[in-house]
């Protein structure tokens, strides 16, 4: 089952300034949660290392990232797809951005599916865990472009 | 000199084969090791549909160890797709052992490695890089028929068949009824066995000879040859397999084939070196076998004023996973049992089957009859409920008579013996029939929810194979055989081989006393081999072990070998005792067994009769040089083609039945189902070895328990199986078993030479029995058990959060007359 997460929150940044970070390979990278390292194979195509671990699989993901959705400064939208032992992830994460009162106001949706042996494996813990690792994303977004606390924060599956 | 003097069959003789398996002397396939051996590990899909995009093997063929890698576009080239058995559009599905360009379920083989140790193949397969592309998967088989998301792109369709068995006159019935009970949906639920040991394969393709010999734990060899014999581009007699003891098979190691095929590649491109493969316990959930999982829809039962079901239409939907293998067999072996225990002349069913993406199905326990008798089952239960009438009366009513066997079903099966009004009266008194149902009603009183149900149940055994050409006309398959060698070795010891290939079932054990019988000696003095091969050239095309018929097949097989050994020994030793073959009789002597002259009261024993065929010859005389002392018997199945357009004919030579009680509470807070009282009471004719029967019924009752209340094979809705492990599937073991009361009549078989009837299938009594009692719990709380597994989560999703199973849904009662 697709695990589906979404909301929002707002930055003391231009809708520009958001939009950029969010694009930039360098700067977006680094948040996603265990991040190793990366590489870029063009401007829109990169790919991360991160770590992933439930239960007794354990192991280094590569995670090929594709930036499917670029208008600036309205949407940025990135597709993922990885294997690590026992199963594959796919990842949908998208933003839009809106200007706001204070700065921009972010909408984020994201849907990330679980293939293979993991699922078996992990279980339950899945979603908890996936809930987890975003919310260290989004944090961290919210961190690096303004050191704002999110207003709100919804997750559904 | 002295014989048994009565007869070895039906004896409670003590098992044969213990005495090396509980010395754990036993030798499993996985005990094998040979010089130079290789280790294979599967590369498998995460994705229960997509394309391959890329493959790349170099980072594990880098790896120091690995010798070689295989993928599906590489053994493409060498190979046939395997055989089909449905014809077309199915038929043209093309169905290698290696995933080619894309997968279709989760756990399909993508590649294999080849390596120095296991370990090394581990790692190497995880260095295998394999790309895909995610396609929509489909996992319900009804959706599959819709076509939306084709997973054989080759057959055009997710349709594997399809065909309408109609008898007698339904509408006339419908008419005629005084109820109709219309059922919207019913569903047998998919489940697999869980052998302790899992499959294992040692293949090797010899460049000396090429020849490719097979150490494994099939237990369908001459099934699984002839489509390796095609696939693999190499003659039958080329290929060689052997089993010895297998721990456990259930017909889910029929299906084996696929692995044995790259196992034998592996060995090609390893320079003929022997390759072993050992099955992981996550492997065998998810990619070696299934059992079929059925839907049952728009089911419409006409019955008369007294509850008589005098028609049935239904529509039934299979899903067969993602390859059809065995299938489509199981579109038809239901049929063996069409109308159940029951006596209806009018019915329609129009039966379907589908690829869904899941993990192909094959034979498993109660194959293909166990959904259909348990639809039925619950067609009889819910018309009692409808109907008010006690669910013993509602079977008392609707049983075929005693007297009216050999009975001939609507569709031309012949049911050979029975009394399902006796089995049901030792099960009542067996499980105290009365005392329970007043229990029951004072539990109703304190607000405890207690049920009581029955299940009875056929296990058809010898099948007509004919039946496949049924589902496909062009099948060249057709009745049922088995072989069997009986032999004087040169020091005149008695050695039988046989063409099955047991795992449990005690064949050496039954086959040493239907020797016995024959020769008048202790079943000691015989010696039967263990497992099977080829090179005995005793099997024949039927040859394995399946189906309920060893004790009709095989050991008719036994029986006619050792009835031609004794005619030679008979005719040898008459001529060295100077004597008539009248006067011969056989026993045991001073000097071991021998054969005496009642007017002489010369003897000679084994030994002498042996040596005079194989070391002494010059002494024969020509009229003798015939006698080999080394007889060879197959026994044929008396059967005839099938009417393959009105799908009518005798598809089974022997039909076993079992009767079961349940007693089972529904803890109020918990809401586990627990078995408070059970019985089973078996008819499988004349009974060869009755520990060995009893053991079956243990064993089956126990299967079925485990099926119907704590095995399920689920997939969520992309095909991910969330139940890969015995951590999610939960296989049953001796602590959750409850005590069962066993009890059994026997009404001997006019079809086989002991009057004994296949078994050791069981029928799946328990799953019909269980929904059967749950039913009765959960009535009057307006739920209907639509499904054959329930666990404490469904019973309180139909309790409490009312999902599932809502009467008003499901099941509606006209009333005509």
């Amino acid at each position: 089952m697709p695990i589906r997460f979404n909301g929002e929150f707002e930055v003391k940044r231009t809708p520009e300034e958001v939009y950029d970070f969010l694009t930039d390979p360098s700067k977006f990278a680094p948040l996603l949660p265990e991040y190793q390292g990366m590489s870029v194979q063009d401007p829109t195509h990169f790919t991360v290392k991160v770590n992933v671990g439930v239960s007794y699989i354990k192991g280094v993901a590569d995670v090929k990232m594709e930036l499917t959705q670029s208008d600036r400064p309205k949407r940025a939208e990135y597709k993922g797809q990885g294997s690590v032992a026992g199963g594959n992830v796919s990842l949908v994460a998208g933003f839009d951005l809106a200007p706001a009162t204070e700065g921009t106001k972010v909408v984020w949706q994201g849907e990330a599916q679980v293939f293979g042996r993991l699922t078996s494996v992990a279980g339950g813990l899945l979603e908890p865990l996936g809930r987890k690792q975003l919310q260290k994303l989004i944090d961290g977004l919210q961190a690096a472009l303004a050191n704002q606390a999110p207003k709100t924060q919804e997750m559904s599956t | 000199m002295s014989g048994n003097g009565s007869s070895w069959v039906g004896k409670p003789l003590a098992r044969k084969e213990e005495n090396r398996l509980l010395r754990g002397r036993g030798r499993f396939a996985d005990d094998i090791k040979m010089r130079e051996m290789l280790y294979l590990r599967f590369v498998r899909s995460p994705y229960a549909h997509a394309k391959i995009t890329r493959i790349d093997t170099s980072a594990a063929e880098a790896l120091p160890g690995v010798i070689a890698t295989l993928t599906g576009p590489e053994i493409e080239k060498h190979v046939q797709p395997f055989i089909e058995i449905a014809p077309d559009p199915a038929g043209k599905i093309k169905d290698y052992p290696l995933a080619i360009s894309k997968v279709r379920y989760q756990g399909e083989p993508v590649a294999a490695v080849i390596a120095e140790t296991a370990a090394i193949a581990d790692d190497g397969a995880e260095l295998v890089e394999v790309e895909y592309e995610a396609l929509d998967p489909v996992v319900d088989a009804e959706q599959a028929l819709t076509d939306s998301s084709i997973l054989h792109e080759e057959a055009g369709t997710n349709k594997i068949w399809n065909g309408v068995f109609e008898y007698g006159d339904v509408e006339q019935a419908f008419r005629d009824a005084t109820y109709v009970v219309n059922i919207d949906k019913l569903h047998f639920h998919r489940f697999s066995s869980t052998p302790l040991e899992n499959n294992v394969i040692i293949g090797q393709w010899d460049p000396k000879d090429e020849h490719i010999y097979y150490w494994c734990n099939n237990s369908f060899p001459s099934f699984a040859i002839q489509f390796l014999s095609a696939h693999l581009n190499v003659h039958i007699d080329r290929i060689r397999v052997v089993t010895a003891d297998i721990g456990g098979s259930f017909g889910i190691k029929i299906t084996s084939y696929p692995q044995m095929a790259v196992c034998a590649l592996a060995s090609k491109k390893a320079g003929g070196r022997p390759i072993k493969w050992v099955e992981t316990r996550s492997e065998h959930m998810t990619s070696s076998a299934h059992g079929n999982e059925r839907t049952f829809r728009d089911t419409k039962v006409a019955l008369d004023k007294d509850g008589v079901i005098t028609a049935i239409s239904s529509r039934h939907i299979d899903d067969c996973g993602a390859y059809p293998r065995y299938e489509p067999l199981g579109c038809v072996i239901w049929s063996q049992v069409f109308p159940g225990v029951y006596r209806f002349k009018n019915a329609r069913i129009d039966f379907s089957q589908a690829v869904t993406n899941k993990c192909p199905v094959g034979p498993n326990r109660g194959y293909s009859r166990m959904q259909h008798l348990w639809f039925l089952e619950r067609v009889v239960d819910i018309c009692a409920h409808e109907l008010d009438i006690p669910s013993d009366q509602m079977r008392l009513r609707n049983y075929i008579r005693t007297e009216e066997f050999p009975y001939t079903t609507p569709n031309g099966c012949v049911y050979d013996s029975g009394n399902y009004p006796k089995m049901l009266e030792i099960a009542k008194g067996l499980i105290g029939w009365e005392s329970w149902k007043q229990r029951q009603q004072e539990a109703l009183q304190q607000g405890r929810r207690i049920g009581i149900g029955i299940g009875t149940t056929l296990d058809s055994g010898t099948n007509n194979f004919g039946q496949s050409q049924i589902v496909n006309p062009g099948a060249p398959f057709s009745g049922n055989s088995q072989g069997a060698n009986c032999k004087l070795d040169i020091y005149g010891e008695v050695v039988v081989a046989v063409g099955s290939c047991p795992q449990g079932q005690g064949h050496e054990t039954t086959a040493a006393q239907v020797v016995a019988d024959v020769l008048n000696i202790h079943p000691d003095m015989i010696s039967v081999r263990t497992g099977f091969d080829t090179e005995r050239n005793v099997h024949t095309g039927f040859s394995g072990t399946y189906a309920s018929q060893f004790a009709v097949s095989g050991l008719s097989a036994v029986h006619g070998a050792a009835q031609k050994l004794k005619a030679e020994m008979k005719r040898l030793a008459a001529l060295v005792l100077e004597t008539t073959e009248d006067d011969i009789e056989f026993g045991t002597g001073t000097q071991g067994p021998e054969l005496k002259a009642r007017s002489t009261g010369k003897s000679i024993n084994y030994w002498g009769l042996a040596n005079i065929v194989n070391v002494n010859s010059a002494v024969l005389p020509p009229e003798l040089h015939e006698i080999t002392l080394n007889c060879r018997y197959i026994w044929r199945a008396p059967f005839k083609v099938p009417d393959k357009v009105k799908k009518y004919g005798s598809l089974t030579l022997t039909y076993a039945s079992q009767l079961h009680i349940a007693v089972i509470e529904i803890e109020p807070d918990t809401f586990i189902p627990r078995i408070l009282d059970y019985v089973a009471v078996d008819d499988c004719g004349t009974v060869i070895n009755p520990p060995i029967v009893e053991g079956q019924v243990y064993g089956a009752t126990a299967h079925g328990i485990g099926a119907a209340l704590m095995e399920n094979c689920v997939y969520d809705a992309v095909g991910n199986m969330l139940t890969s492990t015995f951590s999610d599937y939960i296989p049953i073991t001796a602590a959750n078993m409850p005590k069962v009361k066993y009890g059994h009549i026997q009404t001997p078989s006019p079809h086989s030479y002991s009057g004994a009837k296949g078994m050791g299938e069981g029928g799946a009594a328990p799953i019909h029995t269980i929904s059967a009692a749950l039913q009765d719990a959960l009535f009057a709380d307006g739920i209907i058990i639509d499904d054959s597994f329930n666990n404490a989560d469904s019973l309180f999703r139909a309790l409490v959060s009312k999902e599932v199973g809502r009467y008003s849904e499901i099941v509606r009662l006209e009333r005509r007359g």
